[in-house]
């Protein structure tokens, strides 16, 4: 049994015609569709008579069916000037809609190619690594941990622990080898460090080269953005540059963005070192890394650190928990959200208004759509949200900082919160019937007050659906807005205001 | 009579084929030759001027003969003092869609 395509080409054709009918102005779109549909089923009748499939026939049924995109073009040459397209969707939820789809593009746009976002998500996702302490000394005279202390730990397995690093912080003379960089003026602070330092930290490196580093190498220094800018004029080409660090050569490696540096001393320069060289070194300080048994263990904001020898005595430690909290940008803004959603019913009703108390049943199909309308415009606003307070936060920044977590946490409540005020307060005031902002507002007048008891102000639908009473001042028995249903006596008014 | 002065080739053989009986947008195609696209934008726009009226068949009628309503077209008053100038216009008009008077007085001929 051979396959039917009818039903396909028939569905195709359909979709065609419910295109093209998407062209024609609304008041005349069902009329058109009908008559195409019409014809359609006897230009088919014509043409493919038989159940059996016909190029020829299919190809003029299609032709046909294209032909409508040009009755629909046609139109425009006297239907469809920019002037009557805007006029036509003034106030719709197609406008609202379209708005909102068009700020999100932009806002989309702006953090797809901000450099500050861009690191910030790169960072979200790397830079916080769970489980770090920073060890010191627990002695009364020196917080500082020698680095033979380091080394031993190094060299040993541990249950509750998986790395270690080391620093220590000095001040040194670090100037250019070559090149137009002059000395600087005064000495900067370089953290020498062990090799893997950055790398337990999980701190990203930026301009890192891949290069492999032979065994007569110079020591890799980490230059703090900072410190790259005001030495360097923030050169792209860093990367394999020399530079002098008191006596020594070093290569440049990469650029670190000092906010996300939370240890003790700040820096402006990290020389990564061997473990060789650092034990010639002064003391310093000892990062460490728990084993998920560890963090079960000891995890707290200051740990105590005994290291037991033979006769059960031995140097004791605190371990500080460096773990600081980092909800990320996704943390930042659902927390955000949370506050807003919290603190809306301060500033706006959160009520919808008398779409529920209507004395007119409205149909399913109907609340649904107003529904959707109202649920789209949220979704739409998230996302909007999102991206417009990243781009807020990380416009003058190219990195991430806490000072742009800040401003991303504030404008997130903001945003949100005067944005969902902004959708209740609209969707108060759309008709309930074709979802068009009411307009024409019209204050009653001193005699209604006098006679009728009653202050507010009317509004009016432009397709003829509605009227809205909004109470000026409430009242027990009236104290929120009103629909009323106009019925078909109401529609000479309405004639030619090319609303449907 | 300026309105007369404007109607174009087509409109004329539109307003030609609907005194010669054919009544509905496809047949029109069919015996003008024009594809859809200019069809039914130049109908509506007889209808706008109110040379030609529409209407759409009963749905019960269409229900009898198992296919969707189709909408009708028919020449006015207005319509058809317009198609009378057109002729003189263009002269061929009548021989390209003979009308129904002259088919049938054809057929009586035969």
């Amino acid at each position: 049994m051979k396959p039917s395509f009818k039903p396909v080409f028939s569905a195709i054709e359909a979709g065609l015609l419910c295109c093209a009918a998407q062209f024609v102005p609304y008041g005349q779109r069902a009329d058109w569709l009908r008559e195409w549909q019409a014809e359609l089923w006897h230009v088919r009748q014509e043409r493919a008579p038989m159940e059996q499939l016909s190029w020829q026939a299919e190809r003029e049924i299609a032709s046909f069916c294209l032909g409508a995109f040009q009755d629909a073009f046609c139109l425009s040459h006297y239907r469809w000037k920019l002037g009557t397209l805007l006029t036509a969707l003034h106030g719709t939820a197609t406008q609202c809609l379209l708005m909102l789809f068009a700020v999100l593009a932009v806002s989309y746009g702006i953090a797809r190619f901000s450099p500050g976002v861009c690191a910030e998500r790169m960072l979200s996702t790397r830079l916080q690594r769970p489980g770090l302490i920073l060890i010191q000394n627990a002695g009364e005279a020196s917080t500082t941990i020698a680095p033979q202390q380091y080394l031993a730990w190094k060299s040993h397995r541990h249950s509750f622990f998986d790395g270690f690093a080391f620093y220590r912080v000095a001040e040194e003379s670090i100037q250019p080898v070559s090149g137009n960089g002059s000395a600087p003026k005064e000495p900067w602070k370089i953290a020498q460090a062990s090799s893997n330092l950055l790398a337990l930290l999980g701190l990203p490196v930026r301009f890192a080269t891949a290069e492999p580093k032979g065994s007569n190498d110079l020591p890799d220094v980490i230059l703090s953005e900072s410190f790259w800018k005001i030495e360097f004029g923030a050169d792209p080409q860093i990367a394999g540059r020399m530079v002098r660090i008191g006596q020594r050569r070093a290569r440049v490696a990469g650029v670190v963005a000092e906010d996300s540096w939370n240890l003790p001393g700040k820096v402006g320069a990290w020389l990564l070192q061997p473990d060789s060289a650092l034990a010639a070194n002064g003391d310093g300080f000892i990062v460490a890394h728990l084993t998920p048994a560890g963090k079960e263990k000891f995890w707290a904001p200051v740990m105590q650190i005994t290291e037991y020898d033979q006769d059960d005595s031995g140097p004791s430690f605190l371990g500080y928990n460096i773990d600081e909290w980092q909800p990320g940008s996704w943390g930042i803004y659902w927390l955000g959200i949370a506050f807003a959603l919290i603190s809306l019913p301060a500033v706006t009703s959160v009520s919808l208004g008398e779409y529920s108390l209507n004395p007119q049943k409205t149909s399913w199909g109907r609340r649904l759509y107003r529904w959707s309308f109202f649920s789209a415009k949220i979704a739409l606003l998230l996302p909007i949200v999102y991206f417009s307070t990243l781009d807020i936060a990380y416009i003058r920044t190219a990195h991430y900082s806490h000072s742009s977590a800040d401003i991303q946490m504030l404008s997130t409540f903001a945003f949100f919160l005067f944005g969902l005020r902004w959708a209740l307060l609209d969707h108060r005031q759309r008709c309930p019937v074709c979802l068009r902002r009411v307009e024409h507002p019209v204050e009653v007048g001193l005699a209604s007050r006098t006679f009728l008891a009653w202050n507010g102000t009317e509004m009016m639908c432009m397709g003829g659906h509605t009227l809205l009473h909004i109470p000026a001042l409430p009242t027990s028995w009236f104290d929120a807005q009103r629909w009323l249903y106009l019925d078909t006596s109401w529609k000479f008014l309405f004639v030619g205001s090319g609303v449907g | 009579m300026a309105l007369e002065a404007k109607l174009s080739h087509t409109a004329a053989m539109i307003l030609q084929a609907l005194d010669a009986g054919f009544v509905y947008g496809f047949s029109i195609m069919e015996m003008t030759g024009l594809p859809s696209g200019t069809v039914y934008p130049a109908m509506r726009r007889l209808e706008r001027d109110e040379l030609i009226l529409s209407k759409w068949e009963k749905q019960a009628i269409a229900d009898a003969e198992q296919r969707p309503p189709r909408k009708y077209y028919k020449l006015t008053a207005a319509g058809w003092s317009t198609l009378q100038a057109s002729r003189r216009r263009y002269p061929l008009l009548e021989r390209l869609i003979p009308s129904e008077s002259l088919q049938t007085e054809e057929a009586r001929s035969l």
